[in-house]
């Protein structure tokens, strides 16, 4: 029990002090509250939020501990979401097959991010190359599922759908327990807790160390060792099953996935959140996650056609004026207040 | 069934197909063998570019005319955004890839938002003929030709001008070159407004072939990064072209018996395994192959 408190309250995030972790249980509590006070359709709005958080944890650990940039997570998203249709599906008469559909979909990423974090890790190719690289297999993914329209793309019963996309996915349930509703809610608050406990536990551990090590300074870590390689695959193939969670809730949520969530779009969505936030601390990405997904919605679902326009120039703002993320440097700020209001209590 | 025909045929599939790789990735490869950064608005450029010609040509200008003034049109465009944005990224590469991404972001949108989601095309120039079973466009005869004398045209500028030689200097060693005497803030500048004319060029002069529309610079994106990628970093116009080759050759009989998709993927496989082969791109392995061969003929 207390390795795991010494874990979590290391230095790999901010918010290690009294008042932030009591900050913190608020918010978590008004979170468990909130339903109680609202509408179910608010409930599943803020649902969606929640869920792509798990998302933005994978970017903010592979880009911000690990150093590697990836453009294309929005892939394994979409992997994920479409194992679990096509598995959950066909299962339908059958209690455990939403079940199979979270193991199936969380296998079929890992899959794909193994292969694919193979050939350019094992290869040791220059930084620039892995964004690239996994921006083009999203694109590829997308236009593959583009043209499945036809009726001789279906797996078992469930039709691919093309750009109509894969429709009637059933909900998440645990032994008849069906997950829908206000108890959704709740799973996606769980998973995103768990989520975001288990990387500050894994940042703060010996590997997490490690890896900050790999993104300072390659060499150096290789050199004292340490196979860099096998480290960076190992993060890269976690951070895409993070980004499958978040497909599997995404597809449990809406029950319906269409290629254009794997699309050049969504692909930037997932790098400004962890960029706004500020990609070295996990919190800032799961806050600014939620509000950039709370803004962007509430923006389209009004019609609003410049929603794209201004998350773009939100990013382009970020990366000129706050290279560090909005969010850290506003943490930043905010602490130096609060210590210099405590310093003299502190030894 | 005469075969002369047939292997005419694959010849111009695959001259074809090798032009559309290059100039697809020629505004990328000048950016990122000068100035070791990555344009991911490159496909934006290519479709200010497309736009350009467009607009232009349904005013009434000749088509060979707005392809020219495409190219200055997005190398403006490329002079402000470097003046702007890009240069305070240099030595940052992933932050210069996400800041274009996300002015790639505000362009296609942008563009969606002030022009509409598409314009009325161009029609292909220039008619086709046929040979045997076969029919040509004499429009992608000339974009292979096009193609063959921008690498000349790269080839002269970057050794026999003045230009070439403070880029090349500025490439090597930036900080010497400054106490020399180049501007190097200038040589930069220059460099990214030639890329991004180069990719307004492309665009125009692809134009004809595609739709016209905000986000139709996507399509460009896979087969120019991939062609990059391949080509690596040591020396990009040699690279460039190599790869587009190499590319073309698989892209060529895999697109025509599996059709163009299974094309594309192909495209993807094939770099995988080259860049696992050759880590640097096809231009480093190039360049070593070489210095190999210069050094056993010295001794």
């Amino acid at each position: 029990m207390k390795t795991i408190i010494g874990l979590i309250s290391g230095g790999g995030d901010i918010g290690r002090t009294r008042v932030f972790w009591i900050g913190f249980g608020v918010i978590v509590l008004l979170f468990l509250l909130y339903p109680t006070q609202t509408s179910a359709f608010r409930v599943s709005n803020v649902s969606y939020y929640l869920l792509n958080i798990p998302l933005g944890l994978g970017m903010a650990l592979l880009w911000g501990y690990c150093g590697v940039l990836s453009f294309g997570h929005v892939a394994y998203f979409g992997i994920a979401g479409y194992t679990y249709g096509v598995i959950a599906g066909n299962m339908t008469e059958n209690p455990l097959g939403p079940l199979a559909g979270v193991a199936g979909g969380l296998l079929a990423s890992a899959f794909i991010a193994g292969i694919f974090g193979y050939f350019v890790f094992y290869a040791r190719v220059q930084k620039w190359i892995i964004p690239i690289l996994t921006l083009v297999l999203t694109l590829l993914l997308e236009t593959f599922l583009g043209q499945t329209a036809g009726y001789q793309w279906r797996i078992g019963s469930v039709l691919l759908g093309g750009y109509n996309g894969m429709t009637g996915i059933p909900w998440f349930q645990l032994g008849g327990f069906v997950f829908e509703g206000y108890s959704f809610y709740y799973l996606c608050l769980f998973v995103v807790l768990a989520c975001y406990f288990s990387l500050r536990m894994l940042v703060n551990s010996n590997f997490g160390q490690v890896i900050v090590a790999i993104r300072e300074d390659e060499v150096r870590t290789e050199l004292l060792g340490y196979d860099i390689r096998a480290r960076q695959w190992v993060v890269f193939v976690l951070s895409a099953m993070l980004a499958g969670l978040s497909g599997l809730l995404y597809v449990q949520w809406g029950n319906y996935i269409t290629p254009s969530q794997v699309g050049l779009l969504q692909a930037a969505l997932p790098v400004i959140w962890a960029a706004v936030g500020g990609t070295t601390s996990l919190l800032a990405v799961v806050i600014s996650a939620f509000t950039l997904n709370w803004v962007t919605y509430t923006l389209s679902s009004q019609g609003n056609q410049y929603a794209m326009v201004i998350i773009g120039t939100l990013l382009v703002v970020t990366m000129l004026f706050f290279p560090r993320g909005i969010v850290v440097m506003v943490a930043e700020r905010l602490g130096r207040l609060t210590t210099r209001r405590t310093a003299p209590s502190k030894p | 069934m005469d075969v002369m025909p047939l292997v005419l045929s694959l010849l111009y599939q695959f001259g074809t197909g090798a032009a559309f790789l290059f100039l697809a990735a020629l505004g990328l490869v000048v950016i990122l063998g000068m100035m070791n950064i990555i344009n991911l608005a490159h496909g934006e450029l290519m479709m200010i570019g497309a736009y350009t010609a467009t607009l232009t040509y349904h005013a009434g200008v000749p088509f060979w005319l707005s392809v020219i003034l495409s190219f200055f049109v997005a190398a403006a465009f490329g002079a402000v955004l470097e003046l702007l944005i890009v240069r305070r990224f240099y030595g940052r590469q992933l932050g210069a890839l996400v800041v274009t991404w996300g002015v790639s972001l505000v362009l296609g949108q942008g563009t969606l938002l002030f022009f509409g989601p598409f314009l009325p095309s161009i029609g292909i120039p220039g008619g086709s003929f046929s040979y045997g079973d076969f029919s040509f466009s004499a429009y992608w005869l000339i974009l292979v030709l096009i193609s063959l004398l921008l690498i000349l045209g790269l080839w002269w500028l970057y050794n026999r001008t003045p230009y070439g030689l403070q880029a090349k200097a500025t490439m090597q060693n930036a900080d010497m070159a400054r106490s020399l005497g180049v501007r190097t803030p200038l040589i930069y500048t220059l460099t990214f407004s030639l890329g991004a004319g180069l990719a307004g060029l492309s665009g125009a002069l692809l134009a004809p072939t595609v739709t016209i529309a905000p986000f139709m610079g996507q399509q460009f994106v896979a087969p120019a990064f991939i062609t990059v990628v391949v080509g690596g970093s040591a020396n990009v116009i040699a690279g460039a072209v190599a790869s587009s080759a190499i590319l073309a050759a698989v892209k060529t009989p895999i697109g025509m018996a599996f059709g163009a998709f299974s094309g594309t993927v192909a495209l993807l496989l094939a770099a995988l395994i080259i860049i696992r082969i050759m880590p640097n791109g096809i231009s480093a392995s190039l360049q070593k192959y070489f210095n190999r061969r210069a050094g056993g003929a010295m001794r």
